[in-house]
């Protein structure tokens, strides 16, 4: 437990404030993309039933990045300013959930969720005991969600590879995705990562978090009879050159942000509607 | 072997859960149900079905949350401040929904 | 499911006429082919209209104006493609077509749905054109399809009018903040109105006298309400809540009211125009139909993939 624990946002120094926000809009927007993606599965899933619970992996990960970017409010952020007037290029989210999906292409979704909740798990793991406070009050809630989410990645990496076709297919996703996922270990900025560490947002640091997820995927995906993309030694691939987080993003973002705003500059909104209830007066 | 029995007391209503027997067959199952299950409760039909086809997630056992953890109250009609006075099947299935959420 | 039963019922349709009455008909009945032949034809017709309009609604997941109404629509069309699976299922119990089979009609062009979503709907505020209005008619029609014979029918319509609630205050809240925006919001949203009117009026398709199959699926109890006395019960309920809005009424087709009956000027709606949107010849139905079998093919190699890990299954 930390020992400067903090549940004020005023009380925060400006250091610490920043190194919050930079945190809690990596969180944010990671989910919010990822999420943006997956609702593009809706009415074209493989079947009707797999529909239905990738629509509901979606609303739950737009859930969570509600609960991230509601506590971004709290410095005086609005919606409108967090996601509709932001520029595409401060969003920090991996480029790994902002990439767009070839038709048909149900591995490249289930391998993304699969690297993807994986690295959520840890992640959310060491963000249990964040200094501040408020961080680590949402986290259950999410948790319990996520397991689902892996449970439904993993069952079904499962029975796409038994069948010949479908390990080709996680294979040629994995290869494509693998190195997108090793961004969700890198920090925004080095300043403000230090200070994650220091003020005791997350107890582990990206790198030993990126070990830890690498010592779960790669033998998975081993026993699967696919295999990704390391080195004999067990050393990972680059980073792709647009990885996102604080570089470059690719250029399929813009196109994206430019769809999902499109409504709100068409009718010159300058704020958004909310329709459910503020996280912390929630049940 | 152990068979699970599902009732309906009327046509047109659902096959509810109502409890098992035990019995060697498909057959006998059927027959012993009628006697243990269907005696004096009123009864239109009976479904048996073998207690290893039954599958089950438990919120218990599993820890499971039905329905999810994080706010989802965009999907029930109490997020929505309009009257549904003016169509009887709306006011149905706001008290239906509102009935259902408060039990959740 | 399939039950086994010892003794199967076998009707004639004479019989099924005598005995039709709400929820009377399970897959334990062992039914005339032209009773599971026209039940069938309405459940899929039924199904096929709650996946097509899902598609006609997806784009707005993404074009929402706020987080929350991006989660609504999502919401919305995960329960419209839930509704489309129980419906199949329903469809599919009357032993004629399985689901697979339905949807490759619906892929190849050959399932009819909805008129309304024939047409394409690219704008927001076009939306509560379907997410009230074209709702709320489907919402008054399947209210009365709890009393169908078909009792697997019956059983979906019980959750789906459960759900649905939430669907038409959602599309009608999104009408009200359009009918409260500016100048031009409203504008927009009357715009949309009178585009989509005559098509809402169409929904309950041609009188009485003209429809093709009311008679049998009447007298067997499919259907318990006429085209007609639909679409007066949706004017009364929804014309109000129009102009409620502020929405006004387009002189065309000329709508009257006389002893407390709707008489909608049937010649002023374009019958021509229904029968192509009804065959599936519409330049909107092509469209529509063809993004349906493009992205249905493009995940059939998922599906053969689970369907060969089940056949080996024990």
């Amino acid at each position: 437990m930390a020992t400067n624990q903090q549940s004020d946002p005023d009380e925060l120094t400006d250091r610490q404030q920043a190194a919050v926000e930079t945190l809690l809009f990596s969180l944010a927007d990671d989910e919010f993309v990822l999420a943006e993606r997956y609702t593009e599965w809706q009415v074209r899933a493989p079947t009707l039933e797999s529909d239905l619970a990738l629509s509901n992996i979606a609303q739950d990960e737009l859930g969570h990045a509600r609960l991230w970017y509601d506590l971004l409010t709290e410095f005086d952020y609005t919606e409108s300013e967090l996601l509709f007037e932001r520029d595409p290029a401060d969003f920090t989210h991996a480029a790994l959930v902002e990439l767009p999906f070839a038709d048909g292409d149900w591995a490249d979704a289930i391998v993304r969720s699969y690297l993807y909740d994986t690295a959520e798990q840890l992640r959310l793991a060491a963000l249990e005991d964040a200094a501040y406070t408020p961080i680590a009050d949402r986290i259950g809630k999410i948790r319990s969600e996520e397991a689902y989410h892996r449970e439904h990645a993993e069952n079904w990496l499962e029975r796409l590879c038994a069948d010949p076709d479908g390990r080709a297919n996680v294979q040629a996703a994995t290869d494509r995705l693998f190195p997108h996922a090793l961004a969700l270990f890198e920090p925004v900025d080095a300043e403000h990562e230090a200070t994650i560490r220091e003020f005791g947002l997350r107890s582990e640091s990206l790198a030993d978090l990126r070990e830890r997820w690498l010592s779960i995927t790669v033998p998975l995906l081993d026993s699967l009879g696919v295999r990704p993309p390391v080195s004999a030694d067990g050393s990972p691939p680059e980073l792709p050159v647009a990885y996102g987080r604080g570089g470059e993003h690719t250029e399929q973002w813009p196109v994206l942000h430019a769809e999902l705003t499109r409504t709100y500059r068409e009718l010159d909104r300058t704020n958004t509607r909310t329709i459910t209830n503020d996280p912390d007066h929630a049940r | 072997m152990i068979w699970e029995v599902f009732r309906q007391e009327q046509a047109g209503e659902y096959h509810t859960h109502c409890g098992n027997v035990h019995a060697p067959d498909r057959e006998m199952a059927l027959l012993f149900a009628q006697i243990q299950h269907a005696r004096r409760k009123p009864t239109n039909s009976l479904w048996v079905v073998p207690q290893s086809e039954v599958s089950a997630v438990d919120a218990d056992t599993d820890g499971v949350e039905f329905g999810g953890t994080t706010d989802k109250s965009y999907r029930w009609v109490s997020a929505y401040n309009v009257d549904v006075e003016f169509a009887e099947e709306i006011e149905t299935s706001d008290r239906e929904q509102r009935k259902a959420e408060g039990e959740r | 499911m399939v039950v086994h039963r010892k003794h199967p019922i076998v009707m004639n349709v004479e019989e099924v006429t005598e005995r039709a009455e709400p929820r009377a008909f399970s897959p334990h009945d062992d039914m005339p082919e032209e009773y599971r032949k026209a039940a069938t034809r309405m459940i899929q017709f039924h199904a096929n209209s709650e996946i097509m309009g899902a598609y006609l609604e997806r784009p707005f997941i993404r074009q929402a104006p706020s987080l929350d109404r991006k989660l609504a629509f999502s919401a919305k069309v995960q329960d419209e493609i839930g509704h489309g699976q129980l419906l199949y299922r329903a469809a599919e119990s009357l032993g004629i077509k399985t689901r697979a089979e339905m949807l490759d009609e619906l892929a190849a062009g050959e399932g009819k749905f909805l008129n309304c979503f024939h047409y394409p709907m690219t704008e927001w505020w076009e939306t509560p054109m379907i997410a009230f209005f074209v709702d709320g008619a489907a919402m008054r029609r399947q209210a009365t399809i709890k009393r169908t014979s078909w009792e697997p029918y019956a059983h979906a319509m019980d959750k789906i009018c459960f759900e649905e609630g939430f669907h038409i205050k959602h599309g009608e809240d999104i009408m009200r903040e359009l009918a409260m925006g500016s100048r031009r919001e409203q504008q927009l949203l009357q715009e949309a109105f009178e585009e989509w009117w005559p098509r809402i009026l169409q929904f309950f398709g041609p009188t009485d006298d003209r429809s093709t199959h009311h008679d049998f699926s009447a007298r067997v109890g499919l259907k318990t309400m006429s085209n007609d006395e639909l679409r007066q019960a949706f004017l009364n309920a929804y014309l109000p809540k129009a102009e409620k809005y502020g929405l006004e009424i387009p002189d065309e087709p000329r709508i009257r009211k006389e002893d407390g009956r709707y008489i909608v000027a049937e010649d002023d709606l374009d019958w021509e125009e229904f029968w192509e949107v009804a065959s599936n010849e519409y330049d909107g139905s092509h469209e529509q139909i063809g993004s349906r079998a493009a992205t249905q093919e493009a995940v059939a190699w998922v599906r053969n993939a689970i369907d060969r890990s089940e056949q080996s299954q024990p």
